[in-house]
């Protein structure tokens, strides 16, 4: 998420990864905590049932759109649960408690037919638009419509026109049909019954109607891509005003009834998000109390950093979150002499995992050293590690050494690393993965390309990267849900490689994982499935196309006059739609 | 009556009006001389002069004896805070000048190698600029008529173009590889030809104009009477009477170069990682917010620029006002 960013294709495939019910039983929302620094990553930091005031958001930058249907950033994702409802959602609770999915407008979780072709869910009877109309199941059709309107709506992700059947239907705007209801893979035999038809089995389908791209449109107040200015709520906040580039504010919507809400609290009276705001202004805004919450919740700035963490009353108020980022590098497995194992191995011997840790801003404020593909905050995962990144952090040129003999390259050799020259952070991590490489004798000539065209230009078009040599790239990655099929899918499957905006830049097509994805798509028990993910895990791993560097971490600053604040783990950032003010 | 002349027989001795105490005998002095007389007086002109000769020694010689510049020390950087250890950038014994943050690359050695790179690409921009401009100039300031009109022109239009702009997009069009280089000689290849092709009118004008006046003056009447031909005329009559505008304008038009250098490497279209160039620096340090955590690692890189442009200003200016007859 913030995917838009890092990935401009639709990120991630799917499959149902219900295991989270394991972790149900430690669900501690309630427990009051200290206020202490990490207090937000495991329990609510000064939880309060007080009502009023306004909560100030600000954005260094604008959302893609505010419209639930057309955005792909997780801040925006986050955001908009408090003005719409989805058919499911993620629990509101500290730690991995927010990784199990729930419902929200649905009444329970999707009914799958034997053939694992259809789903079928009802919604809660009695849920309400902000003007009060009722919310039907067409009108959560319609938005389901929306998302195949990229040419109007271009910035959600895709999963309904992947998966559903009538993938040629052209999107609400060209439907001649009355009522603009043609989608013949959605139906909806009564007000409070959606039925889903699906092209394949696909376990995973809750996950892909959690997305607010099943947040309900009514479909008469449908303007488009300008539907944004005022989506129409179903959540606790509706929108007041919103001036574009500059200001939104959301008042509290009556028609909300929070008895069919868990997931949810109302108890500011309003909340302002300022958009455009200086990043380093915001950072002083949290920390003087001008603002509340940075929206972006990718963690303050390298000055307030510093500030925050030397200062044991600001430190108290900080938490180093895990975004749901892994930042890594691709070793490809068909650029010479990189398609010998051994090659690739060495690389991931000699690569300087601290080094590339620092490059990302440290074991606080960029994230934990990596040894696996999957991060900890991700359904399958399970620690091992193959190439000693926690044991011998700053690479084992011995080992390198050996591996380049196993690869018939006592010497070394030379290839290339591509990387986003527009990132700092990505520029300091490739210049120290080219130094670590030549203390093993691989010579590493960077390559730099502009990030808005990485992947559908460069490093994202094989023939490009077989032409240019580019045995190494620098990428990052986070998943649309939180499980193994969902992150690994697009970064390791060898049906995921693409001959433009590819994802699998190593390119790995190795028949042990592809069956291992099989296996796990048609694994309809949800214990069984997760433990697929760390043995997929393991054979990329020890296939050695990507380099973990480091599972994310983002230092968020709260605001003390804030309150019920805890990050959500799924959002990887504070959960939005609990928040309160003192 | 008439008497023989009655000569004295006292010996007049004439009496100068002025008498040299001391020693010396008078010599004739070239214009050169003078010059560089006039030059030494400048103590000013001189210190610039004698820092520009340190510079391009450091340049040459520096990266030889300092150590590499692009080994790691993560040891010499709190991991935290991504900044160095220690008070102003981690100065020590083994790093005078710090080391930088999140890598711990040693600051001195970079600054150093930087300066190869720095001062190579302002040398031969500005030769590439002055050639082109002496070509020109004096092929329009002599022949003058329709192709003085065309160069002329074209010289406005180099004059209005809008260079950063323009060296930007082509910096970034060119693929890593082309014209049979790649990497970072490709690289410093493109920016000698961005920064010195597009800088030539400035030049251009000045010799133009120069030609212009003189072209007028007698010896070149007597020349051209004498049916010297214009290559002769060009070469041995013209040329070394402008040599002394085209020392002073490339002096001062090297620091021009240098910050244009570090203008491009600042915007990102400088060499490759981890090459070490002077904007380069400048640049990790503000995109990658250094200068919030270790401001003393922006300092180095620009004062080295601020030193070398001042010296080669400061000789510039010297070496005109002694080159000029008209100033005194």
């Amino acid at each position: 998420m913030n995917r838009r960013s890092i990935i401009p294709l639709a990120a991630a495939g799917a499959v149902a990864a219900l295991g989270l019910a394991a972790c149900g039983s430690a669900v501690k929302t309630a427990t009051p905590s200290q206020v202490a620094y990490n207090a937000g990553n495991t329990s609510v930091v000064n939880p309060s049932a007080h009502k009023g005031g306004t909560i100030t958001f600000n954005n260094s930058s604008v959302p893609d759109s505010t419209d639930p249907g057309n955005t792909y950033y997780a801040h925006m994702w986050n955001m908009a649960r408090l003005y719409g409802r989805s058919l499911m959602t993620f629990k509101s609770c500290p730690g991995k408690c927010g990784l199990q999915l729930v419902p929200d407008l649905a009444s329970a979780r999707g009914q799958v037919s034997a053939d694992g072709l259809t789903w079928t869910y009802h919604i809660k009877p009695n849920i309400r638009f902000e003007d009060g109309t009722k919310v039907t199941t067409t009108d959560i059709k319609y938005a389901v419509e929306r998302t195949y309107a990229k040419d109007v709506l271009p910035n959600g992700p895709s999963y309904f026109a992947l998966l559903l059947t009538d993938s040629k239907y052209p999107g609400p705007y060209k439907d001649k049909t009355p009522g603009k209801l043609g989608l013949k893979s959605v139906d909806t035999p009564n007000a409070t019954t959606i039925v889903f038809h699906l092209q394949k089995p696909f376990a995973d389908f809750d996950y892909v109607v959690s997305l607010p791209q099943t947040v309900p449109v009514p479909q008469a107040k449908d303007k488009g891509a300008n539907y944004q200015l005022h989506p129409v709520s179903t959540g606790p906040y509706k929108f007041q005003n919103y001036t574009l580039d500059k200001q939104f504010t959301l008042v509290r919507n009556t028609e909300w009834d929070p008895a069919t809400d868990r997931n949810r609290k109302q108890l500011a009276d309003k909340i302002v998000v300022n958009l455009n705001v200086n990043a380093d202004t915001i950072d002083n805004n949290l920390i003087h109390n001008f603002a509340h919450i940075d929206m972006a919740g990718t963690g303050v700035q390298a000055a307030a950093r510093a500030q925050v963490l030397s200062s044991a009353s600001l430190r108290k108020n900080a938490d180093a979150a895990p975004s749901g980022f892994l930042w890594f590098t691709y070793i490809n497995s068909k650029v010479k002499p990189l398609d010998n194992v051994h090659c690739r191995r060495a690389v991931e011997y000699a690569a300087d995992k601290v080094a590339y840790q620092t490059a990302y801003g440290g074991p606080i404020a960029g994230g934990s050293i990596a040894s696996t593909v999957l991060p900890p905050n991700i359904v399958g995962h399970q620690k091992f590690d193959l190439y000693g990144a926690t044991t011998k952090p700053h690479g084992d040129v011995a080992k390198a050494e050996q591996e380049l003999a196993a690869c018939g390259q006592p010497n070394g050799f030379a290839t290339n690393m591509a990387f986003r020259s527009d990132r700092p952070k990505e520029k300091a991590a490739s210049t120290a993965m080219q130094q670590a490489l030549s203390e093993a004798g691989i010579k590493v000539t960077l390559q730099g390309y502009t990030s808005g065209k990485y992947f559908t230009n460069f490093a994202g078009v094989p023939t490009f990267v077989h032409q240019h040599d580019l045995g190494l790239s620098i990428g990052g990655w986070a998943a649309d849900w939180p499980d193994g099929y969902g992150f690994l899918y697009y970064l390791t499957a060898g049906d995921a490689i693409a001959p433009a905006g590819n994802t699998n830049i190593g390119e790995l097509d190795d028949p042990k994982v592809n069956n291992l994805f099989a296996k796990a798509v048609a694994t309809t028990d949800a214990g069984a499935r997760n433990q697929i993910w760390p043995q997929i895990d393991r054979q990329v791993m020890s296939q050695a196309v990507i380099m973990p560097g480091v599972y994310a971490k983002s230092l968020l600053y709260r605001n003390p006059n804030v309150t019920n604040v805890f990050v959500h783990l799924y959002y990887g950032m504070y959960d939005y739609a609990a928040l309160g003010r003192k | 009556m008439t008497a023989p002349l009655e000569i004295s027989p006292v010996k007049a001795t004439p009496a100068p009006e002025a008498v040299l105490t001391g020693a010396g005998q008078i010599e004739g002095r070239s214009l050169g001389q003078i010059a560089w007389r006039r030059l030494q007086r400048d103590k000013v002109a001189m210190a610039g002069g004698i820092t520009v000769i340190l510079l391009v020694l450091v340049a040459i010689i520096g990266p030889h004896i300092t150590q590499s510049p692009n080994t790691y020390h993560q040891n010499l950087i709190n991991p935290t805070f991504s900044r160095p250890v220690g008070a102003f950038g981690g100065i020590s014994h083994a790093h005078p000048l710090g080391v930088e943050p999140v890598s711990g690359r040693d600051v001195l050695s970079r600054i150093v190698n930087g300066a190869q790179y720095s001062l190579l690409i302002a040398f031969l921009a500005t030769f590439l600029a002055v050639s082109l401009g002496v070509i020109f100039g004096v092929i329009a300031g002599y022949f003058g008529g329709w192709l003085d009109a065309v160069i002329a022109r074209s010289m406005d239009v180099f004059l209005a173009f809008p260079l950063l702009v323009f060296a930007l997009a082509l910096v970034g069009v060119i693929p890593p590889t082309a014209f049979g280089l790649s990497g970072n000689t490709l690289r410093i290849a493109l920016l000698i030809f961005v920064i010195g092709f597009f800088n030539w009118p400035y030049m251009g004008r000045i010799i133009r104009g120069q030609t212009l006046s003189l072209r007028e003056r007698e010896f070149v009447d007597a020349a051209r009477s004498l049916g010297a031909r214009p290559a002769y005329i060009l070469f041995r009559e013209l040329l070394p009477n402008l040599v002394a505008p085209i020392i002073v304008y490339s002096t001062l038009l090297i620091p021009a170069n240098i910050l244009f250098e570090a203008a491009l490497s600042y915007l990102g279209v400088g060499l490759y990682p981890p090459t070490p160039t002077w904007g380069g620096m400048l640049s990790d340090a503000v995109t990658n917010q250094y200068f919030q955590i270790d401001p003393e690692f922006m300092l180095v890189p620009g004062l080295a620029i601020f030193i070398t442009v001042m010296a080669f200003n400061l000789f510039g200016d010297g070496l005109r006002d002694a080159l000029d007859p008209r100033t005194r």
